[in-house]
């Protein structure tokens, strides 16, 4: 069903505003979505995912569109992250495969951070989620069970598909979240949280303000490679992000995404193999098995998860390959 | 003067400016046709008029019967479509633009089970939501349709049982969207859940519930809709094989990914007569249809034909939903509208079958195919379409281009409980033709012979017969491959290109309209009929049903008709979309319009044609045979400057009737064999293509990257190159996405994973190849003008021509369908342990080097080639029949000097065990001959 069910839209123009509009509609028990650029929430909505009777909009509070080596506000457009701009190039990278160019001209650095996790089974519109007899991430109130690992009520396995998350993890980068309870700032690593329902700590009324970076940010080159069917506008099947500073294989950092709930970093695999000495290609053998073997994909995306876990030591190899030169 | 004659009378008023331009209301309106803004009249265009009657466009492949009534307007020039202006300024009207006074919604309540028997239906509460206006329920739709008149099986909406997750319940016109579906969720309905069958293999098994019972006619307790055997030749020629195929392919379904979804609007006018408007492919069968559910006759309804947004065989059925807004209409008294989602469009869909095709071939000594083998089961989904035929042209459509020594196939189409199948662009012709080719290349490759030489070796020529008694006419198969040899530099390139590097062939063979028309006796009634009327006013109304779902159709009509009275193409008028004014048309399948619609508005204009220089015989006192036809004149041939203007001309011959009218009508000459199912795949003409495909595989990942195609069809004559290349790239976007992404997933639990464009995966122009659109024109002696199909052959060669360039880059032959990166990754993983491999990038692609058969293969192709170019052109007239390459007499019925020489549709007894998987549909019996008959 494509109609929109209808919401009511707030527009704060200041970050007090719209922590003050949260607050005011947590005490009225109303439930409320934040909204960015809207290209990943509004699809939802159509489908009838989950959607909320209040929506309050980003777009116009002032300083959320700042972009700068260090700093990047959740309004910074995807097409706007160019190192024109000063965005370091692992970011311009992984940035520039989202989606397609339309999308990305729409879409948001906060929206892609907080992208909803996506299966087959939770995509679908109101009339196919009916005849699955719904999920678990979507129940509509039955308490149903999730039909990716069917019998276990307890866990969301749906799969969070942004690019550019990795990207910045192996960057080192900060979120700065604010709510109604005050700001708190925090290491994007830790930003993320399973399961499939929760994904990340923001809480009731919380929204990503913005995202820093360290200033030996620049120092770090790297890369980021996505497995995707379409090279428009599909989403990741896997993708590892890896960064570090030139010629210094010990400041190596892996992220991954598109495998999981979340997209984290490996640093025990990457401990493993440089404690054992780090000998180039053999190494980057060694780590691409590593990081392989530490993700658990299921089957809820477009490829299989043998597949893509098998993907993830050669898109591991391609992205530590400049490490070698 | 630039060549040209003054248009006369013409130029009547003289009221201009100074300046020279016209004063606006000021000056008298010349008569239109006879200059209007061009007074001058345009020269003759000889580059496009027919060497054979004085013109300079070459004709290699011989003459044509519609040579005299070229003018060298139109026809052979890439001309925009004539409807690509109200397209690209947003103007055309498709289903869901349509917007009629008080108009309200309609929305279909859908089966969330698999498969269930409905026990009831309480629509009280439905009926009591203010803004509802009406509710339907398959109570109110008694009676059957379908599109075959052999497999009715569908209603409006279910009556008994829902036979998949979608399947139709119910619907309700509401004031509005939102209230619609409100209402939606108000219905209760209670089911009793069926086990359901997802695997064709299953259905081939008894089961307590057959989706469907045809009674005495039901195989056993089966769910086959329809079962096929067909054996021709010599079996004894398989017997000592030089060389053998054998492959077992699993293809996905694929569905038409059309823009448009699916969207009606009906409305009975205050005559009580329906008015559906609605983008249909085959608006007749609609039509009839209509009729059928509705108890009303035909004539109090009129079918309208929007714009469709893309069709491809996808909006060739009539649709349960048509059906449900007639009938909500009539209920509630105002016109209602239903618009899918595209889940809904999954849902209904009728997209390509998915199979199991299993094909063995053979070659001899000589390297002569000495036997076909084929094996298809082919999964419905809930109801027949267009089954029947599918499950003939699954095998039949491969007994050319090649001269088979025999010929053996077992079919069967089982209904399971999934979205129904249906026609898709290269309908049944598809999935066998890829694994024949591929196949072809398996063959070659162990005879040590190049794959596109044993093809040129192995052509049926011009004018000859099938192993099934097809009649080929014209065929430019040979000149396709050879252009796309060379233009490929395939012989610097194949087996010699680095690992991940690969080229391959595939060929093509397809009908060019259905010989049958199904619903009357093609000996006693046309296929296509076209009005033409010429009013005072100079301009052509021609009345056609010709549906234009954007492969452009009303084009094609226009231009022909331009053509013959030498008019511009401004001047005609195609009017279409209304089955009230529309002569009837079968409609846009099987590749029929060009050819069948095209050849009858060339003889109604025709007739005009003769009107015309009959007036102005009388006018200017010349013979009609010395006259020339050109650009809105009439002229004495051997003197251009006595003539006399097209208008006056006409409104000589309107003396004392009024507006001219006349009416042509295409019918197909009498063809093909007498066996059980010889009317599937035959065809007045055939297409014939051969592609060539490069591709990157990238053996770490499996990722696959069509780089380039060269794409050879044999059109017969393009009347418009432009929409003849435009089909060759867009059919091999569409084959490409069958054959690199494109897959319609059911999955864990049977249902359809992905009904929406972000995972149903169509390849975007990132993944589209530089295709070079090569046109073969062989011209055919019964096309209109030459002309043959250019709109679905062309998609059938890039599926082979790219499984088989993978195989040229890695060396791993890949068997199911699509090649998605996953599916290549485990070819690839096989391909390393038999070579004993850790790294993918040590693999070895495959190298050839050319065994004694080569040469015999090239002296046999240029024998060959002398003989198909004398044949083509009717120098030589002598018959030929499939079989003359294995020196068989072609005057002497084959049966009667090849003992063992087969022609069945059952198979024999002691066969029954060795048949395939589709054949063990033979081992059961039908109701009526197991005693019951229920």
């Amino acid at each position: 069903m494509m109609l929109m069910p209808p919401f009511t839209l707030h527009h704060p123009t200041s970050v007090d505003q719209a922590c003050a509009l949260a607050a005011q509609l947590m005490e009225s028990g109303e439930a409320f979505d934040w909204v960015a650029g809207g290209t990943d929430l509004l699809p939802n909505y159509k489908w009838h995912i989950n959607t909320k009777p209040h929506v309050i909009s980003l777009a116009r509070i002032d300083g959320t569109s700042t972009i700068s080596a260090q700093e990047l506000g959740c309004m910074v457009r995807l097409s706007d992250l160019t190192e024109e701009n000063g965005v370091h190039p692992v970011i311009v990278q992984a940035a520039s495969k989202v989606a397609s160019s339309l999308i990305r001209t729409n879409a948001t650095l906060g929206g892609n951070l907080c992208l909803d996790t996506r299966c087959f089974w939770y995509n679908q519109g109101e009339d196919w989620r009916r005849s699955i007899d719904w999920c678990h991430k979507a129940d509509c109130g039955t308490g149903a069970d999730c039909r990716v690992i069917p019998n276990q009520n307890t866990l969301c396995v749906a799969t969070y598909q942004g690019d550019i998350a990795p990207t910045l993890m192996v960057l080192g980068a900060t979120v700065h979240l604010i709510g109604p309870n005050g700001a708190r700032s925090l290491p994007l690593e830790s930003f993320y949280q399973l399961d499939g329902m929760k994904k990340n700590v923001l809480e009731e009324g919380e929204f990503l303000l913005k995202v820093t970076l360290p200033d030996d940010a620049a120092n770090r080159t790297g890369s980021y490679q996505k497995l995707r069917v379409r090279d428009s506008w599909d989403f990741p099947e896997a993708g590892v992000a890896a960064s570090w500073v030139k010629g210094d294989p010990s400041s190596l950092v892996i992220a991954t995404t598109a495998l999981e709930s979340i997209p984290r970093c490996h640093p025990e695999e990457v401990a493993s193999v440089l404690e054992a000495g780090w000998s180039g290609s053999e190494s980057v053998k060694a780590l691409s098995t590593a990081v392989q073997k530490s993700v658990k994909p299921v089957n809820n995306t477009a490829l299989p998860p043998r597949y893509r876990r098998s993907m993830v030591r050669v898109l591991t190899k391609r992205a530590v390959q400049g490490l070698l030169e | 003067m630039s060549g040209g004659y003054r248009q006369q009378p013409g130029g009547a008023g003289k009221v201009t400016r100074k300046d020279g331009k016209r004063v606006a209301g000021k000056q008298a309106f010349p008569p239109p046709g006879s200059g209007g803004s061009k007074p001058e009249m345009a020269p003759r265009d000889l580059d496009f008029i027919p060497e054979m009657v004085g013109g300079k466009e070459a004709q290699p492949a011989g003459a044509h019967v519609h040579d005299r009534a070229r003018t060298g307007t139109t026809v052979g020039k890439p001309t925009a479509l004539v409807d690509s202006n109200a397209k690209v300024t947003g103007q055309a009207w498709y289903g869901d633009d349509v917007r009629l006074s008080n108009e309200v919604i309609g929305k279909i309540l859908r089966s969330p089970h698999h498969y269930a028997k409905i026990k009831s239906i309480d629509t009280s509460k439905v009926e009591a939501l203010p803004g509802v206006l009406a509710v339907a329920t398959g109570a109110d739709s008694p009676h059957q349709f379908g599109v075959l008149p052999v497999t009715k099986d569908e209603h409006a909406m279910a009556v008994e049982k829902v036979r998949h997750v979608g399947d139709l319940v119910a619907c309700v016109a509401a004031v509005d969207e939102a209230t619609a579906m409100e209402a939606l969720n108000l219905f209760e309905v209670e089911y009793e859940v069926l086990e359901p069958v997802f695997d064709p293999k299953k259905g081939l098994e008894d089961t307590d519930e057959p989706i469907h019972w045809r009674g005495k006619y039901h195989l056993a307790r089966t769910n086959v809709q329809k079962r096929v055997f067909q054996e021709f030749g010599d079996r004894s020629l398989v017997e000592k094989p030089l060389a053998s195929s054998h492959g077992k392919w699993n293809m996905a379904g694929v569905h038409h990914g059309f823009t448009e979804p699916h969207a009606v609007v009906a409305h009975w006018d205050p005559n009580g007569r329906l008015q559906l408007y609605t983008p249909q492919q085959v608006p007749h069968y609609t039509h009839r249809a209509l009729a059928t559910v509705l108890d009303v006759p035909m004539h109090q309804i009129n079918v309208i034909r929007t714009f469709v947004g893309g069709g491809f065989g996808g909006k060739s059925d009539p649709f349960p939903h048509e059906m449900c807004a007639a009938i909500l209409a009539r209920k509630s008294g105002r016109p209602v509208r239903i618009t899918f989602d595209r889940e809904e469009v999954y849902w209904i869909n009728r997209g390509r079958h998915p199979s199991h095709i299993e094909v063995k071939m053979t070659a001899d000594e000589d390297a002569r195919i000495s036997g076909f083998d084929i094996d298809a089961l082919i999964d419905g989904g809930g109801f027949a379409s267009f089954g029947h035929v599918t499950s003939y042209y699954n095998g039949v459509l491969a007994t050319a281009p090649y001269e088979l020594g025999s010929f053996h196939y077992t079919g069967a189409r089982v209904w399971t409980n999934k979205p129904a199948s249906g026609a898709m662009r290269g309908h049944g012709a598809v999935n066998t033709r890829c694994a024949v080719e591929v196949g072809l290349d398996e063959m070659a490759e162990q005879m040590k012979v190049d794959p596109i030489d044993l093809r040129l070796a192995n052509l049926l020529p011009p004018h000859s017969r099938t192993i099934s008694g097809f009649r080929i006419t014209s065929n430019g198969m040979r000149e396709a491959l050879e252009k796309v040899r060379e233009g490929s530099n395939w012989d610097d390139k194949f087996r010699q290109m680095p690992l991940g590097k690969g080229i391959g062939i595939g060929c093509g063979f397809f009908i060019s309209g259905s010989g049958l028309p199904i619903h009357w006796d093609p000996n006693r009634f046309p296929h296509a009929t076209v009005h033409i009327q010429v009013d005072m006013d100079g301009g052509v109304t021609v009345h056609t049903g010709a549906a234009d779902i954007g492969q452009g159709s009303t084009t094609a009509v226009a231009q022909v008709v331009s053509e013959v009275l030498a008019l511009p193409l401004e001047m005609i008028h195609v009017r279409s979309h209304e089955s009230d004014t529309s002569p009837v048309d079968l409609g846009s399948y099987s590749s029929r319009v060009t050819f069948m619609n095209a050849n009858a508005a060339i003889r109604a204009a025709l007739e005009i044609r003769e009107q015309l220089l009959k007036a102005a015989w009388e006018i200017l006192g010349y013979h009609p045979n010395n006259l020339v036809l050109n650009d809105r004149r009439i002229y004495y041939k051997h003197d251009p400057a006595i003539g006399v203007s097209y208008l006056k001309a006409l409104h000589k011959a309107q003396e004392d009737k009024g507006a001219l009218i006349a009416s042509g009508a295409y019918r197909s000459p009498p063809m093909g064999g007498v066996h059980k199912g010889a009317a599937a795949g035959l065809a007045p003409a055939y297409s014939f293509s051969a592609y060539v495909a490069e591709v990157d595989v990238d053996v770490e990942t499996g990722m696959i990257k069509c780089t380039n195609v060269w794409a050879a069809h044999d059109c017969g004559k393009a009347l418009n190159p432009l929409a003849v290349k435009g089909q060759i790239i867009g059919s091999c976007h569409m084959g490409l996405g069958q054959v690199l992404s494109e897959k319609m997933v059911y999955g864990r639990t049977g249902h359809l994973q992905n009904p929406n464009l972000l995972e149903y995966k169509i390849p975007s122009v990132h993944e589209m190849p530089h295709v070079e659109p090569i046109i073969i024109e062989s011209c055919d002696p019964e096309g209109p003008f030459g002309a043959k199909e250019a709109g679905e052959g062309p998609l059938l060669p890039i599926l082979p021509a790219v499984v088989n360039a993978v195989y040229d880059a890695i060396g791993i032959r890949l068997r199911d369908l699509p090649l998605t990166p996953d599916v290549v990754f485990k070819g690839i993983e096989k391909g390393m342990k038999a070579a004993g491999v850790d790294d993918p990038l040590d693999l070895q692609a495959p190298r050839v080097e050319h065994g004694s058969l080569q040469p015999v293969l090239v002296e046999r192709a240029a024998e060959h080639k002398i003989r198909d170019r004398a044949r083509q052109r009717s120098e030589d007239t002598d018959p030929y029949v499939n079989g003359v390459l294995f020196g068989f007499d072609p005057n002497i019925p084959l049966e009667d000097q090849v003992e063992g020489w087969r022609m069945a549709t059952e198979p024999d007894p002691e066969q029954l065990a060795a048949l395939g998987l589709a054949g063990k549909a033979w081992l059961k019996k039908e109701q009526r001959h197991m005693g019951g008959d229920e």
